[in-house]
């Protein structure tokens, strides 16, 4: 658990002092700042749920983002500069490692989440919206999706570069953000092999829509604990699933 | 006591584009033992940095065995007793080098008091003491040399796996880097490294292994390099004759003149007094007497001169089994 604390803290204190995070965050922050200026266009409830949606919607984003850009570039640079081997030659498991990076990574972005959220929240009480306990658990799974799109940049940078990282995991995002809407598209309209190949990939892919909270708090719609903790457990028990794939690969890994 | 323990290591890589398998190392055998320092030398491409990533657990060997302190290489229990510093060293850019220090001893198992203990004596140590608040994207190569010596050292560990360790040093950081060597050496710690740089190998090595397309060809100590050039005797003479070449001309190996002074290397001891007794007879005056010693660098440029042997080419291409040699003393 210490090694891991370790590579977590240097990890955290390297992404921060990234500049590409701070980018990242500008642009985040100008986001969700765009919809107090976006939001006169609209009046009363239409103004309100402006404001909640493209909020949540550039928290996620750029949360998701920021792993992608980050997480990819940072792990493959400490195998391909060879830095790794200052930290695998010390008494460090291979999955220690990973799981260290993946912690210090995630705690950037929780970092950069919670400002944007906090942002969010004094245009929100600036623009007298009501704020509701789901707004505060879209941003809790929002938070959960980025930590399963971190293990999969994680996952991927073990193997390959980071643009080809990049490329795979926005695709994942992707198909995992449209995967539920495909699946029904597939069983209505498709033939049979079209629908079993949407059903492989709904159960390969993950399922990143039930992380998807926007609609409920702009609707102000109630959410049950049970749904809350379904989708917190189904992203742990992903991550830690690609976490495990990703220490599959990498203690086989040689660096010649 | 044996420290480290490499017994026939076999490695092949696969080419980018081919299925092929390329042998690299074909049956590496070395030891060195406790307080000693070890050199691994070799031209580039013979198998130096590869062997050293197998001690290290980073490449894993087809076949043969590594072991540190009885622990297999790889291992938890190994890893605690080494120290490592990379070839070109690459740390991260964004820590100062306080926090990069405290970061590979808090890996280490060290921390607490211990630990900034530790982290300001060897910052100290390696000559970084004014540049420790400073991020190590700022530092030059040499700079970097030392930061990657210091945390190799940090740990105290038993056994140092150094990779050119004076690459980038300028005069002053290499002395500094042979006097820290010697240090460690003198508190009971095995050091072994690369080097291409002769005459500091030689200047700090108990023994040196020469290796040459993946095999240890041969493995000699300080004192073997000296005794290879027993016999070989310079005199440096002033006034000789034109003739002396020709009347020496069994007696000596060569002979250069430069102004007044003339030096003869003579072939064997034995013929020492004969020349000087000639050069008095012929009115020269002998300025100096002295025993020539062959440098390492002699024995890596001789060892290189000329082709494997048979034995050698076989030892390279029999299938890996049991214990292979320790190369070839001399």
């Amino acid at each position: 658990m210490r090694a891991i604390a370790h590579v977590a803290r240097s990890t955290f204190r390297e992404t921060v002092r990234e500049k590409l995070l701070w980018l990242v965050a500008a642009y985040g922050i100008v986001l969700v700042v765009s919809t107090w200026i976006l939001s006169p266009l609209s009046v009363g409830a239409a103004r309100d749920k402006i404001v909640v949606d493209v909020g949540l919607a550039g928290i996620s984003l750029f949360g998701v983002l920021t792993a992608i850009m980050i997480g990819g570039a940072l792990v493959h640079k400490e195998i391909d500069k060879k830095a790794v081997y200052m930290v695998l030659t010390r008494p460090v498991s291979r999955g220690e490692y990973l799981v260290g990076k993946f912690a210090g990574i995630m705690a950037a972005i929780s970092s950069l989440v919670g400002l944007m959220a906090v942002l969010l929240v004094l245009v929100m009480l600036a623009g007298r919206v009501d704020l509701t306990r789901v707004l505060f658990a879209a941003v809790a799974l929002s938070l959960v999706e980025i930590a399963v799109i971190t293990a999969i940049v994680v996952l991927f940078s073990t193997f390959t570069t980071p643009v080809l990282t990049s490329f795979f995991t926005i695709g994942v995002f992707v198909a995992g953000s449209l995967g539920s809407d495909l699946r029904i598209f597939a069983q209505k309209f498709g033939g049979a092999a079209m629908r079993r190949v949407m059903d492989v990939l709904y159960f390969m892919l993950p399922n990143l829509s039930i992380f998807n909270l926007r609609h409920e708090a702009v609707h102000g719609l109630r959410l049950t604990g049970h749904e809350f903790l379904v989708s917190l457990l189904y992203g742990a028990v992903y991550a830690a699933a690609m976490l495990y794939f990703a220490w599959l690969i990498f203690r086989r890994r040689e660096f010649a | 006591m044996e420290v480290l323990r490499v017994e026939d290591v076999r490695k092949s890589f696969r080419g980018d584009l081919s299925l092929r398998r390329r042998e690299v190392l074909h049956g590496v055998s070395l030891y060195a033992a406790a307080g000693e320092i070890l050199g691994f030398l070799g031209p580039n491409g013979a198998g130096k940095t590869t062997t050293i990533k197998i001690i290290l657990g980073l490449l894993r060997p087809d076949s043969g065995s590594v072991t540190i302190f009885g622990n297999p290489a790889g291992g938890r229990e190994a890893a605690r007793s080494i120290g490592y510093l990379p070839e070109t060293p690459y740390f991260h850019p964004h820590l100062t080098l306080r926090e990069f220090l405290g970061f590979c001893g808090g890996l280490s198992g060290l921390s607490g008091a211990d630990l900034r203990r530790r982290v300001e004596e060897t910052t100290a140590l390696v000559g970084l003491e004014p540049h420790a608040g400073r991020r190590l994207k700022g530092f030059s190569k040499g700079m970097l040399q030392r930061a990657g010596l210091a945390q190799a050292i940090l740990h105290g560990p038993d056994l140092l796996v150094l990779d050119e360790p004076f690459s980038g040093l300028d005069p002053l950081g290499r002395k500094m880097v042979r006097d820290i060597l010697v240090d460690l050496r003198g508190r009971g710690k095995t050091i072994f490294f690369s080097s291409h740089i002769l005459p500091d190998m030689e200047a700090l090595c108990d023994r040196t292994a020469i290796i040459r397309d993946g095999v240890v060809t041969r493995s000699v100590t300080l004192d073997e390099i000296y005794r290879l050039g027993e016999g070989t005797v310079e005199i440096t003479a002033r006034g000789c004759p034109e003739n002396t070449a020709h009347d020496l001309a069994d007696y000596i190996e060569s002979i250069q003149c430069s102004g007044e002074e003339t030096f003869l290397i003579v072939r064997r001891q034995e013929f020492v007094r004969t020349v000087i007794q000639h050069l008095y007879r012929s009115g020269s005056e002998v300025l100096e007497v002295a025993t020539q010693h062959p440098s390492l660098e002699d024995v890596f440029l001789t060892e290189f001169s000329q082709p494997r042997s048979d034995a050698e080419k076989e030892t390279a291409a029999r299938p890996s089994v049991g214990a292979g040699a320790q190369g070839r003393s001399s």
